[in-house]
Order: structure tokens, then C-alpha cells, then sequence
């Protein structure tokens, strides 16, 4: 007998329709059958269909039905489950872009709470051969831009969908739009910013890898709708898969005359070249990134005059993250409307995160703005593994800061993100366990941003030094009564001075972990106790009595603290151990005190 | 005057793609897709294609249309592999390794048996 996998929608608006209740009725119903066996029940996030929801997927063969009510239940038990025949009367036939995501991996839990509209294609088409995307209504956008809609009608639609910046800042992507069409031509340029940066993030690279016709499409739909011929992508070198996908993407667009002179024999013209970045994490910040085009060293210069007035070389210039490119394609295909319907009322359609840390399903998930933190990282991320306790959740990258679990039922989108105390970000997503210590995380992220910091302005370049200094003190068990008060204050005028988003953020880290977990400072600095045991310099290791005296652990100090006759109690000399730990690890008697 | 608008142009080109899909095997009876982005090949996943690759050019491995794919976003379960087929629901296997795309050969593309302890 067929299998079948049954995937509820358990969005918002289909359990107000009363989704749930229809769960239970398929349940019991299923279960009288005597088919419960070869029939699983699954939820996804909201699947966009909400008017005509509740929605209900049968699989295989897709056949989704809407406006389902619970007398329709034993019909769809009978006829579909049992005697094998799709239900003409309640399927709905609204093909979306994501739907084809879903057709693949809609059964799986991981990918069924997702939405998927930039990545919409990514593990469902071959990157490599424009044929795959073609297929899937690739290019119709732009198709439908060039025959039907004039450029002040594509700024509307962009505007009207309520689409803001992904790369963090979150600025309302058709205003962006609009002022830069404003501007007098000719000579504009239309800017994909590839340069992701933040440690642990790769929404960016798997974007492009996967699908990068989409990037394009977007671009030169963004290069029509301000009256630009020229676009760039600034992708840093060390994405070598990427720029090679990109390349072919772009050779393939060309012979197919989507790029060029006359696009699909239209009058407009357009192409696009790829500037590869050297990899400093500053040239993401979009003035940098210009300089960096113009063959200048990658600094930040004072805004305004704003890109869209005087960007690269100083003529009008459209500036978007590739995430936000993406997501244009299924605007203008599916409508303002229908992508303003997804999300919360001020942050709409989706957000993709590099989802990392202590997490069983470490990935590249997308999901619904609204989405709470505790969602993500307990239902598609799966929790902690080996049995942890959840500690904190890092958004934002280095320019972000650590939520605790107070905040777990935080939505995301760019006010609640902000209002928690972090940000949204590009995406990148750190989960946090108990074995973490959250003075070390805030010293590692100062560490890249210190590092990554141009040196242009002084707040940034000499205050982020002085904070590194003092919590690299603090974790050695050298910290000082009124190290934090002078953290505090240190991070709060970097912050307010600083010239561009590297220095004004980059405090983030410490002083939401000050705020979030003060006690933990105080601990390194009062009693040098570092709790979760990763501060190394504040550990102290004691052997107990019950040491058989087998000599392991003497075997293996490198500073030779531990002394002690075999099948004699060994002792640790404090004077000279180094707290490396290489006894504690070497001990198979549990018989070493860590603390 | 243009006769033809870029709507319809893009339609021709559309019919175009799937006809050039279609003639590369796209209708055979089961499909394989390995995750080919950076992250993928980095676990091993150029081997498993190899491995695939290998069983079609040497003729062991009949009326399977091979292609690769994008990350799908299971960073950890890498490398994947999917094999669909029509009017079944996809497989989708993880961690795959030589060893691992030579039993899918034998047991599931040969024999049609999912080996379920490796399915996602």
C-alpha cells in the first residue's frame, strides 16, 4: 500500500481557521481506518496561502487543498488515503515560487516550519545550468517587467511590498530605490553586495551557489526600474565556487539575451560585471565597499551624500544586499500584496539564517518574519544536543548581542530584534549552551571586530583596543573592581562617535552580555571564577582521593606540576601548573577536579 | 515595431529549457541530485558524484537522471543526496560517502529498497 505524508499549515491564520482541530480529526480518523501506519502527519510554517487557508498537503503527487473544514476529513481519509483518488472539489491550484521547495523537502520536520522565497530554488535545481532555472519561471520577471510595467511602476510594487534591507539595516528597500531613480542619469550603477563577513554566516555564499540566476534577475530588474546600464557584484575572492557560478550565470544570461544591449529585445540595456574583495570585513559597510570598486583603500566616508545621491564614482549609485536581490523576482511575479501578507507589520516576507552553535540541525534555514527566537532554535533547529541547558542565542553577528531565555519568545523582525536588546543582521544565528562562558564570546567577537576595524576613526580604532584589553584581563583573573562600569561606558561612546556601522556596532556583544549576564562578569572579576570552565587562567585543578595513582596524568603535564609514587594519591603543584587541562582530560578515574 | 514582447520570448525560451531537460533524461524513472555547493564538497561530496557518474558511464546504472544541486541548508547531515521519483515521495539521504552512494546504487536505485537509517 501507497504511503502517504499528510503536512498541515500551522501558521498563524490556520489555527485561528482551525487547523488544529482538523489535525485531531485526521488523527482519529486515520486511526479508525486501521492506516496509521503508513500514513505520517507533519506542520509547516505558514505557507502563504492563508486566504484560502486551512491548507492541507497530501503528498505524494501534491495535492493541496484548501479551505478545509472538518466534515471534509473522512472524504479525504476514504477517497485519497484509502482508495487512492485526489479530491478535485478542495484542491486550490496557486502555484508560488516556494512551492517547488516544499515539494522536496515539505516532509521533512527540519524544512517544514521554513519558508523558502530567496532560497526557493537552492538544492532543487542544478546552479550550473541556466535550463534548471528557466524551467522553474526563471526570467519571467524580468520578462514581465520589460513588456508590462513602466520603472516607476516596478519602484511602486518594490515599495508597496514592504521589502527592507537584508544585509542588517533593514532601510525600506523601494525608498532606496525610488530616491536613486530620482537622480539624473545617465551614468548610474546598480550594486549587489556580496561581501559577507561575519564569522560563522553563509547565507550569502549558499545563496549565490545555489541559485544565482536570481541574484541577476533581481539586479536587472533593479538596473531598469532606476534607469541604470551597469551593475556590479562586489564578492569577496575567498568564495571561489560562488564567483565561478556567478561567471557562468552571467555567460549563460548573456547568450540567452537576458544581458546586454536590448534585453529580450526590448530597448533596455544592461550587464553585469564581478569585482572580487579582499576580504576585509569593513567593505561590507556600503561606502567602503564603493571605495573598494574605485580601486581605493576599503574606508568608510560620512553620510550623506548617501549612495543613492553620490556612490560609485559619484554618480547615483542602488546598493543591495544579495538576499535582498533575491527576493525580488517573486515580488513582482507573486505581488506586493500577496508578499506583504507574510511577516509582521513592519518587517514582511522572510529572513534567512546561518543557524550555528550548540544546535542539533546546524543550517541554512529561511523562515517567516514573526518567527520566534524559540521556534527557530527549538522546532526547526532542534534544540541543544548531549542534553544542555539553552543559555543564549547570538543574532547579528559580531555587530550583534546575546539574548537570553527571557527572550526566547521574541519575534523576529528589525523593531523586536532591536527592542530585545540585538539585531537582525545579516543572518548569522549563534546558539549558546551552558558550557559556554559569556565573557570569552564577547571577547572573541571584539577580538574580529577590533581586528577587522579600518582605523579611520578614532573611537573605533583605539576604544575597541582598550575593551579587548580590559575583557582579555578580566578573563585572565586580572580584572579589576569597576572593569565593567568603564566597559560600559567605553562601549556606549564608541557606539554613539563611532563613523560607520563596524564601530557603532561592535560593542553590541559585550554590553548585551554585560546587561544579560552581569553575574558572570563579576564572577571572573570578584572570585576569578570562570563558571562554564573555558576561562583556562581561572581554573584550579585538584586531584582527589579517589586517584588509583596510575600515573596518566603526570604523563601528560607539560609543565611536570604533578607529582606522586605510583599507586600513591597524586598531588598538583599550583606554583607551576599552566591550567591546560591535559590532566583532566587524561584521567580515566574521574578522579581530577576541574574549578 | 517589436512583434514579439519579452513575455513571450521568455515563454519560447522556457519551452526551450524543459525540452533540452526533458532530452537529457530528465523523464527516467528515478532522479539523483547531489548537493554540490562549497560546503558539500568539502565534506566529500565530489566523490559521491564520482561514485554515481561512474555507475552511469559504465552502464551499471540505467534510466537515473544524475544532476547536482545548491545547499539545501542541512549543514551537518552533509553530504546529501536526493533521489526522487514520480508520484513517490523524495528520499533524501545524509552523511553520504563512497561506500554509502554504492549501497544506494545496489539497494535503492537497483532494488528500490530506501535504506532508511541514512534518510533525513
Amino acid at each position: 500500500m501507497e504511503k502517504y505524508v499528510i503536512t498541515l499549515c500551522d501558521g498563524t491564520t490556520c489555527i485561528q481557521k482551525k487547523s488544529r482541530e482538523i489535525r485531531t480529526a485526521l488523527e482519529a480518523e486515520i486511526q479508525k481506518a486501521g492506516i496509521a501506519d503508513r500514513v505520517a502527519i507533519h506542520l509547516s510554517g505558514c505557507l502563504g496561502m492563508c486566504a484560502k487557508g486551512p491548507i492541507v498537503i497530501v503528498n505524494p503527487g501534491y495535492s493541496m487543498y484548501g479551505n478545509v473544514t472538518i466534515n471534509d476529513v473522512p472524504e479525504i481519509v476514504q477517497e485519497h488515503l484509502i482508495k487512492g483518488r485526489p479530491i478535485a472539489r478542495l484542491t486550490i491550484d496557486e502555484d508560488h515560487l516556494y512551492n517547488r521547495f516544499f515539494r522536496v523537502f515539505g516532509d521533512a520536520d527540519f524544512f517544514g516550519k521554513q519558508m523558502r522565497i530567496t532560497l526557493r530554488n537552492c538544492g532543487i535545481i542544478d546552479p550550473e545550468n541556466i535550463d534548471d532555472y528557466l524551467a522553474l519561471r526563471g526570467y519571467e520577471a524580468l520578462a514581465k517587467v520589460l513588456t508590462d510595467m513602466t520603472p516607476q511602476k516596478v519602484v511602486e510594487t518594490v515599495k508597496k511590498s514592504g521589502l527592507r534591507g537584508r544585509g542588517g539595516a533593514g532601510f525600506p528597500t523601494g525608498v532606496k530605490w525610488e530616491l536613486t531613480a530620482k537622480e539624473p542619469g545617465p551614468e548610474k550603477y546598480v550594486i549587489c553586495n556580496a561581501d559577507e563577513g561575519d564569522p560563522g554566516a553563509f547565507m550569502d555564499r549558499s545563496a549565490i551557489e545555489g541559485d544565482p540566476h536570481t541574484v541577476i534577475e533581481g539586479m536587472i530588474i533593479g538596473g531598469f526600474a532606476i534607469g541604470s546600464n551597469k551593475g556590479i557584484i562586489y564578492i569577496r575572492a575567498e568564495y571561489p565556487l560562488a564567483i565561478k557560478r556567478l561567471e557562468k550565470a552571467l555567460a549563460d544570461a548573456r547568450k540567452n539575451g537576458m544581458l546586454g544591449d536590448k534585453i529580450l529585445g526590448s530597448d533596455f540595456s544592461f550587464d553585469i560585471e564581478i569585482r572580487l574583495g579582499a576580504g576585509a570585513f569593513v567593505c561590507g559597510e556600503e561606502t567602503a565597499l564603493i571605495h573598494s570598486i574605485e580601486g581605493a583603500r576599503g574606508m568608510p566616508r560620512p553620510r550623506p551624500p548617501f549612495p543613492a545621491q553620490s556612490g560609485l564614482f559619484n554618480k547615483p549609485t542602488l546598493i543591495n544586499n544579495v538576499e535582498t536581490w533575491a527576493n525580488i523576482p517573486v515580488i513582482i511575479l507573486d505581488g506586493a500584496d500577496w508578499f506583504s501578507s507574510i511577516g509582521t507589520a513592519t518587517s514582511k516576507g522572510t529572513k534567512v539564517f546561518a543557524l550555528a552553535g550548540k544546535i542539533k540541525n546546524t543550517g541554512l534555514v529561511e523562515v517567516p518574519m514573526g518567527t520566534t527566537l524559540r521556534e527557530i532554535v527549538f522546532n526547526v533547529g532542534g534544540g541543544i544536543p548531549n542534553g544542555k541547558k539553552f543559555k543564549a542565542v547570538q543574532t547579528g553577528g559580531p555587530s550583534g548581542g546575546c539574548l537570553p531565555e527571557k527572550y526566547l519568545e521574541t519575534q523576529i523582525d528589525y523593531e523586536s530584534l532591536a527592542a530585545a536588546g540585538s539585531i537582525m543582521g545579516s543572518g548569522g544565528m549563534i546558539v549558546i549552551d551552558e558550557d559556554s562562558c559569556m565573557v570569552n564570546m564577547a571577547r572573541f567577537f571584539l577580538e574580529f571586530t577590533q581586528d577587522e576595524s579600518c582605523g579611520r576613526c578614532t573611537p573605533c580604532r583605539e576604544g575597541t583596543k582598550r575593551m579587548l584589553e580590559i575583557l582579555t584581563r578580566i578573563s585572565e583573573g586580572q580584572g579589576q573592581p569597576g572593569d565593567i562600569e568603564k566597559l560600559e561606558r567605553l562601549g556606549n561612546m564608541i557606539k554613539k562617535s563611532s563613523l560607520c556601522g563596524l564601530g557603532q556596532s561592535a560593542p553590541n556583544p559585550v554590553l548585551s552580555t554585560i546587561k544579560n549576564f552581569r553575574e558572570e562578569y563579576e564572577e571572573h572579576i570578584h572570585q576569578h571564577k570562570c563558571r562554564a570552565g573555558v576561562c583556562t587562567s581561572l581554573l584550579t585543578f585538584e586531584i582527589l582521593d579517589s586517584c588509583v595513582g596510575c600515573g596518566a596524568c603526570k604523563k601528560v603535564c607539560p609543565s611536570e606540576a604533578i607529582s606522586g609514587k605510583r599507586k600513591e594519591k597524586h598531588a598538583i603543584d599550583p606554583q607551576k601548573c599552566i591550567h591546560c587541562g591535559q590532566c583532566f582530560m587524561a584521567c580515566k578515574f574521574g578522579a581530577i577536579r576541574k574549578g | 515595431m517589436n512583434m514579439v514582447t519579452p513575455l513571450e520570448l521568455i515563454r519560447k525560451k522556457r519551452a526551450q529549457a524543459v525540452g533540452r531537460i526533458i532530452s537529457s533524461g530528465y523523464l527516467s524513472t528515478k532522479r539523483v541530485y547531489v548537493g554540490m555547493a562549497t560546503c558539500e564538497i568539502a565534506a566529500g561530496s565530489k566523490d559521491v558524484m564520482e561514485v554515481f557518474r561512474e555507475a552511469i558511464a559504465g552502464g551499471t546504472l540505467r534510466d537515473v537522471y544524475l544532476s547536482q544541486k545548491g545547499c539545501a541548508g542541512r549543514c551537518n547531515l552533509e553530504p546529501t543526496v536526493e533521489v526522487i521519483e514520480e508520484g513517490k515521495i523524495p528520499v533524501k539521504y545524509g552523511r553520504v560517502t563512497r561506500e554509502r552512494a554504492r549501497e544506494i546504487i545496489d539497494r535503492h536505485l537497483k532494488k528500490g529498497e530506501i535504506i532508511q537509517e541514512w534518510v533525513i
